[in-house]
This record gives structure tokens, C-alpha cells and sequence, in this order.
């Protein structure tokens, strides 16, 4: 057939954790054994009747996840993600892909990485962290720098805890935009996180993901402090439809982000229209 | 005029329907009320084939406004169980005049180049075109002198050109060569092939030029069109309808949805058209929008058609039909736009 099928196929949650009152973080089976994602792809969830939607991977099989699993966050914000957050463990969320570029890790062995998300942001950098950390020996120091509006919105704060706890050069810092009394934190916009962090500018790959405005400030910053352009990637999640370069809504400029992206880098997007 | 010419007299048009109907689905302009459409013909059913522009573009029947992907059922444990509907059957489209056939080929260029799902394509391919000569523009707001389609008769099996009593049917290909040979045409005339000729030679005159610069200079010209005043200008009457999205022969962007029944037991997974001038098409999670403004959605349509769709996949993405500017409910006219832009 010349149609490629957008059937989705029947995953088994095997937990189901709020993480607050509108975000759920899911454990889910593989739809195949031959689902073998790389960080910053996205898949498909939907439930047939109501509809379907794009969500990246938060985390892979084996790679923060358990194998044979992967792991999705999921934010109550319409009809389909109030229905789908109501999935417990021994439902089925229906599942394609996964979509997307897959961009090879190799390039970026022995070098420092730094990880930034803002807000929602961590959804997807938090697979981008595990994968670095089931690789630890392939990279020198790792700095995961993330920021949110309040420290209620602070999302997998276990994750964050764990990665803390490190002592093998994993750096984590975090920051609010606002805070109430009790927060003895950092208050400042994810950019700030930036501020003073001394690497080796031309031997670090900086992975970033968040609104709009953080992309700007955390750009500017990153190519002050000396990062190559091909050295910045960015995930540009859009909304897509199909997955599979057609319907349309995920393009940038002629590009279909569902097939070159959501991960691109820097110097392949700056000259683009509306890329950040 | 290359390639062999045979006549046809207007009345042997039902004998081709008929020939057509047995491998295919046969397709044609049909006079309903005060415009001209695209719908099903039998071979008693009277062509309208001095027809204007139809609103919808032929597109509409390759990738339809409004198709099933699958239908789900609910099984006894509560698990779904998925069926796709059936391969579309051939369709025989008659009386495609040059701005949509270009349709056509920018249809299957987009396609063949962008994606893995070649369904439109295959559609293409097995369909059957009887191209139709235009003797005069037939809207106002058309161009298809200036962007090349006038003259276009590909992907067509068969093109005619009308002479009244008598059509002029040019064979295109194989296939065309034998389903002319099955209503057993004769050769065009001596006296025939001259009018033919004849008026072709004024035909070109006689359509208006409005572009002082070929389509391939365009996306050079767009790119230089750095000013945000010409799209503000043009965008301010922009009532973010779609309209333009909907009608044009190159849109390709599509929605996906679900229809069940009341109980939620079964339903199918659909697409329909959408396009990028339709407000939320561009919102992203969080609630941001990569595209908020009906400025930068404006830009975005005619990039799209003049730069982006020439540079990927070798086409223009504009066929010059004038239907977008004709049925925008504020008059915005790609063909000003192009020739503002084109102006030094």
C-alpha cells in the first residue's frame, strides 16, 4: 500500500503518578519491540473517539525508563488530556511512532553537556538527562540547569533529587520566577542559570528546551559564552497531526519539524522565520 | 501543437463518458444553479464545458476535504479493533483546464518529495485527464499566463480544445491513445487543424499579463521583500477565514479528527482540510503561537506558494487560477502582492 497507516496500536500504562494537580506522569509499555526512540523524538497518544496529539518521551526504554518502557508526561489542558489523565495502570493509551529526526549521540562523546528546560520544557530534556546519565562515562561534566514560574511547578522533583545527589560531576540548579516565603532557592528566569557557569566553551553541547523567551535569552547567552552554533540543539515541539510530513501544521519556514526536527540545531534554524 | 489530433464531435462526448465509466469514476464541471462544480457525469449528463474556475480545485477528489484514515470498534474486553477503509477508486476527470492540471503536478511534486505516504500519487497515477484549452480568462482575478499554466497540459491523457460543434482532442499518452481509439474518433480536418491553429495564435494576446518577471525570479523577489508594510498593509483586511486556504489547488495541510458515535463504541479517525490562515493553527503547547500575527500568517501563505514550495520541491505553488483572490471575502490578491514585490 502506498498509504502509510496512522493506526495507532494498544499500550499498557503500568503507572500512573501525578506529579500535580494537571500534570501525570506515565509509564507505559512498548508498543513493539522494535520501538527504540531516540531523545527528542515524540510519539502519538490517542483515544480512538476523543482524539490524538503529539507528546514527547520524557524518558526511553532503559534509559530512565524500564526497559521495555517508556515513560510520557501528560498536562490536563482540553478535552483529549482531561480523558487521557484519567488512564490508570492496566489501561491502554493507543500509541504510533515513534516520529521525528533521530540525531546520533556520538558526536558528543567527550564532551560536556549542559541541559536547560523551562516550564514544561523538562517534559522532553528530562530523556535528553537520562540518556546522558545511562552514557555517564561517555561525557565530562553535565550541568542540568532548569527553570520554572513557581516551585509548585517544578515538575519531577524526584528526577531533580536524584540527579542532585550525584557526585560524578552531574550539576543540577534550579530557579523560579516567583516564589513564596519558605522557597530559599534561586528566583530568576532560566536564563540567570547561566550566569558564572565556567565550561570549556568549545568542547560543550547545551540541549534546550522551554517557551519562546527562554530560547532567546539562553541563545544569546550560550553564543556570549563562546558555544558553536552546530553545538546548541533545540527541540521545537509544535502541534503536529500526522507525524509523517503531511499534514502541515508543524511547518517552519517550508520545513516539516515532524520529519527534520523537533531537534535541530542552532545554525540550521537561526536563519529561519519564526524559529525562535 | 505537437502529438496526433483527432475531432470529436460534441455528442460523441457521451459515447467517452460512457467508455470512461467502465474503468473509472468519471468526474466533470456540472452547471448547478448560477456556478459551475465539480461532480459525478453519466454520459447523458450535459458538460459545462465553457465553465469558469469551479470554487473547489480538483484536489478535492485526490486529497479529499474530508476522509476517512480508520474505523475503530469496541470489542467485548473494551479494546479497540481498527479497520482502513478501502483504496479510492480510479477517477477520470474531464474538461481540467492548464491552472489546475499545474494543480495537479504541484500536488505530486509536494507529495513525492516531502513524505513517506504516497497515496496521492498513486491516485494521480491512476487516474485519467482530459485537459480543456482556455480560449479566454475566465475570472478576473486569474493569471495563468504569468505563472506558466496557461499553456500546461500535463498530467492530461487527452487535451481538447472546444470548437463548438467539434472538440479537437490531442493525445497525450498511451492510455489516452486508447481510450480515444475506443469511441472510434476521426482524424481532425485540413480546414480544422488551420482554425485550431489560428486561434491559438491570438489566444495567448488575448490573455492579460500581470507580472513584469517570470515565476522563477519570485522567490528571489519574496526573499528581498523584507518590509513589513506590504503585509501589514494587505493583512489588516485579513478576517483570518481560510477562504483562500480552502479554495487554492496547492494547499495541501489537513486537520486530524475523531467522529464516534454517541456511546464512544465506534467511529473512524478523519482528516479534513485546514490551512494556515485558520486561527489556532499555528498554537503550540503552554499556549504559545510560532505564528501569532495575520501578518506573519499572510507572509506565511504566499512564502509558501512563491519560495518554500519552489525550493523544496521544484514547482511554484501558485498556478496563477485566481480563485483565493476571488473568493476573499476583503479582495487580499496574491497576484498585487507578487507584483508589488516583483517591483523595483
Amino acid at each position: 500500500m502506498p498509504q502509510v497507516s496512522m493506526i495507532p496500536m494498544p499500550c499498557r500504562v503500568v503507572a500512573a503518578t501525578p506529579q500535580n494537580s494537571r500534570d501525570v506522569h506515565y509509564v507505559v509499555e512498548v508498543p513493539a519491540r522494535s520501538f527504540a526512540p531516540e531523545p527528542g523524538q515524540f510519539v502519538m497518544i490517542s483515544l480512538p473517539g476523543i482524539g490524538e496529539a503529539p507528546f514527547s518521551l520524557t524518558a526511553l526504554p532503559g534509559e530512565g525508563a524500564p526497559p521495555g518502557h517508556f515513560e510520557l508526561l501528560i498536562r490536563r489542558v482540553g478535552r483529549l488530556t482531561n480523558l487521557l489523565t484519567r488512564v490508570r495502570p492496566g489501561g491502554v493509551l493507543y500509541v504510533r511512532g515513534p516520529y521525528g529526526r533521530r540525531v546520533e549521540w556520538d558526536p558528543f562523546e567527550g564532551a560536556n553537556l549542559i541541559m536547560l528546560a523551562g516550564g514544561l520544557g523538562l517534559a522532553p530534556l528530562r530523556a535528553f538527562v537520562w540518556r546522558a546519565l545511562a552514557r555517564r562515562r561517555e561525557f565530562r561534566r553535565i550541568d542540568v540547569l532548569v527553570g520554572a514560574r513557581s516551585p509548585d511547578e517544578l515538575l519531577f522533583k524526584d528526577d531533580l533529587a536524584t540527579w542532585s545527589a550525584r557526585t560524578d560531576e552531574v550539576h543540577v540548579r534550579l530557579t523560579v520566577d516567583a516564589a513564596r516565603e519558605g522557597w530559599t532557592g534561586r528566583i530568576g528566569v532560566t536564563s540567570s542559570l547561566l550566569e558564572g557557569l565556567k565550561v570549556d566553551a568549545h568542547d560543550t553541547y547545551a540541549f534546550l528546551c522551554g517557551p519562546p523567551v527562554m530560547y532567546r535569552d539562553c541563545l544569546r547567552r550560550l553564543l556570549a559564552m563562546g558555544l558553536y552554533e552546530n553545538h546548541l540543539w533545540l527541540t521545537l515541539e509544535r502541534r503536529m497531526k500526522c507525524g509523517i510530513g503531511l499534514c502541515g501544521n508543524c511547518q517552519l519556514s517550508g520545513h516539516y519539524l515532524c520529519q527534520e526536527g523537533p531537534l535541530l540545531s542552532y545554525r540550521e534554524v537561526r536563519h529561519l522565520r519564526e524559529a525562535v | 501543437m505537437d502529438g496526433e489530433i483527432f475531432r470529436l464531435p460534441r455528442e460523441r462526448l457521451g459515447a467517452l463518458i460512457e467508455r470512461l465509466a467502465l474503468d473509472y469514476r468519471v468526474l466533470g464541471p456540472i452547471r448547478k444553479g448560477e456556478t459551475v462544480a465539480w461532480g459525478d457525469v453519466r454520459p447523458e449528463t450535459p458538460l459545462a464545458l465553457d465553465y469558469p474556475t469551479t470554487m473547489l480545485p480538483p484536489r478535492q477528489f485526490f486529497a479529499p476535504q474530508r476522509e476517512v484514515l480508520f474505523r475503530f470498534r469496541r470489542g467485548a474486553d473494551g479494546g479497540f479493533s481498527f479497520e482502513e477503509p478501502p483504496s479510492q477508486e480510479p477517477l477520470a476527470l474531464l474538461g481540467v483546464h492548464g491552472c489546475d492540471l499545474t494543480g495537479l503536478r504541484v500536488l505530486r511534486s509536494f507529495h513525492e518529495s516531502s513524505c513517506r505516504d504516497k497515496v496521492v500519487p498513486h491516485r494521480l497515477d491512476r487516474a485519467f485527464i482530459l485537459g480543456l484549452g482556455c480560449w479566454a480568462p475566465c475570472l478576473e482575478e486569474s493569471f495563468c499566463k504569468d505563472m506558466g499554466s496557461l499553456e500546461n497540459e500535463s498530467p492530461a491523457a487527452l487535451y481538447a480544445f472546444d470548437l463548438g460543434d467539434v472538440l479537437l482532442v490531442k493525445v497525450l499518452s498511451e492510455r489516452g491513445r486508447e481510450i480515444l481509439q475506443d469511441v472510434s474518433p476521426a482524424a481532425a480536418t485540413a480546414e480544422e487543424l488551420v482554425a485550431l491553429r489560428r486561434r491559438l495564435r491570438v489566444r495567448y494576446e488575448t490573455f492579460p499579463s500581470h507580472l513584469r518577471f517570470p515565476p522563477e525570479k519570485l522567490a528571489a523577489a519574496l526573499e528581498a521583500a523584507e518590509s513589513d508594510i506590504l503585509w501589514e498593509a494587505n493583512a489588516d483586511r485579513c478576517l483570518s477565514c481560510g477562504r483562500c486556504n480552502l479554495v487554492c489547488p496547492t494547499c495541501t495541510c489537513f486537520d486530524v479528527c475523531d467522529q464516534a458515535a454517541l456511546d464512544g463504541g465506534e467511529g473512524a479517525r478523519l482528516r479534513t482540510w485546514t490551512g494556515c490562515q485558520v486561527p489556532g493553527f499555528s498554537k503550540i503547547a503552554g499556549g504559545h503561537d510560532f505564528r501569532p500575527t495575520r501578518t506573519q500568517q499572510l507572509r506565511y501563505r504566499i512564502f509558501r506558494k512563491g519560495k518554500y514550495m519552489p525550493e523544496r520541491y521544484g514547482m511554484v505553488g501558485c498556478t496563477g487560477c485566481g480563485r483565493c483572490i476571488n473568493h476573499c471575502p476583503t479582495a487580499i490578491s496574491i497576484r498585487d502582492i507578487f507584483r508589488q514585490v516583483g517591483s523595483p
